[in-house]
């Protein structure tokens, strides 16, 4: 597999994630927009640009929870979905 | 008596000998002569051992040979020197093949890895590509002494490269201990492998599972837009993410794959 040890066959080198490792949820306080999510890539046929909002919420959920280190969402490729704030505060409120 | 000898020896030798035999008589070389004696008496009969010329042939002999042996010496010496270079330099190249092998496999880009470095920074800035649509799937796998149930909670995701996507894992701990895990990925086609970015994600890092806990495990990654312009890309529209995990004793950790510069 990736272990194939002939020069020049092109072999899979693992990389370390970006930003590390995401704590776990053991308490499930994130799993309420997890179900969310996969509903929402239920109902658009595992389209993820549909569905980018909720992953949004999600992160933000782990955010809050410290299960994930704050940063600004732009650094996390969510900009697009951050230009208009005054939306967004309505959106804030969904459960 | 050498002549007599010598006339005895012409006598069974060819007409040219004897001429021969005869002007190195005349010459005033008695060396040659002797030690042309002494070749023909050797090729022909036996030599006497207590023949007289014999002692000074001996001699010229030795000398010859000694000179011949001298030679031969230094040839050897040079020949051995030759060889011993050649081997500490084949030992040098082994020990430089390792960094310059490097070198070679980061400028081709052979073995899968990126060509340079990517940006970390660049997903703040990455624009998606909307056109190219690529399926993502999911492939959850354990060692086979790994109680762990696990499993992806969605089988594909389309995402486009230049887009930041999440997708998530379930792992349950069915018995009655708890278990760690520590895990590794593969991404295939192996090519595709170096766009594959994971911003975030459960693997490499021991993670623990109570008795009769079940989690929810997140993997946050994007596809470099630059998979859209290489051209042995072109027809990549699948990627399969697959997970492993192992068991992991108390404190063990993974060394965080790629060489020390990664």
């Amino acid at each position: 597999m990736s272990t194939a040890m002939n020069f020049g066959s092109k072999s899979f080198k693992p990389r370390a994630p970006d930003k590390g490792s995401f704590p776990l949820d053991h308490f499930g306080e994130c799993k309420a927009f997890k179900e969310q999510f996969m509903k929402c890539l239920r109902d658009n046929s595992f389209d993820n640009s549909m569905c980018r909002l909720q992953s949004k919420e999600y992160l933000e959920c782990r955010m809050d929870h410290q299960l994930m280190t704050k940063e600004p969402l732009e650094k996390l490729g969510f900009k697009d979905l951050m230009d208009p704030p005054p939306s967004q505060a309505n959106r804030d409120t969904k459960p | 008596m050498l002549l007599h000898f010598l006339v005895r020896q012409s006598l069974c030798c060819p007409q040219v000998l004897l001429t021969r035999c005869v002007r190195t008589l005349r010459c005033d070389a008695a060396r040659t002569l002797d030690s042309q004696a002494e070749h023909f008496l050797r090729r022909r009969l036996p030599p006497p051992p207590r023949f007289h010329p014999q002692s000074r042939g001996i001699k010229s002999r030795n000398r010859k040979s000694q000179s011949q042996e001298e030679e031969w010496k230094t040839r050897n010496k040079t020949v051995l020197t030759y060889i011993a270079a050649a081997g500490v330099g084949m030992i040098g190249l082994s020990y430089a093949a390792v960094p310059l092998y490097r070198l070679y496999c980061q400028a081709s880009g052979l073995g899968g890895m990126a060509v340079a470095g990517h940006d970390t920074d660049q997903v703040e800035t990455m624009k998606p590509v909307k056109e190219r649509v690529i399926k993502v799937t999911f492939n959850a796998d354990r060692h086979a002494s790994m109680q762990w149930n696990f499993k992806p909670q969605q089988t594909e995701i389309n995402v486009v490269p230049g887009e930041t996507a999440l997708a998530f894992y379930r792992a349950k701990n069915p018995t009655d201990q708890p278990i760690i895990g520590i895990s590794t990925y593969n991404v295939v086609p192996f090519e595709a492998g170096q766009y594959f970015n994971k911003i975030q994600c459960f693997c490499f890092e021991e993670q623990r599972l109570n008795p009769h806990e079940e989690v929810d495990m997140p993997v946050f990654f994007y596809i470099d837009p630059e998979f859209d312009e290489d051209p042995r890309m072109a027809r990549v529209d699948t990627i399969t993410l697959s997970y492993t995990f192992f068991e992991a004793k108390e404190g063990q950790k993974l060394p965080l794959p790629g060489y020390s510069y990664n």
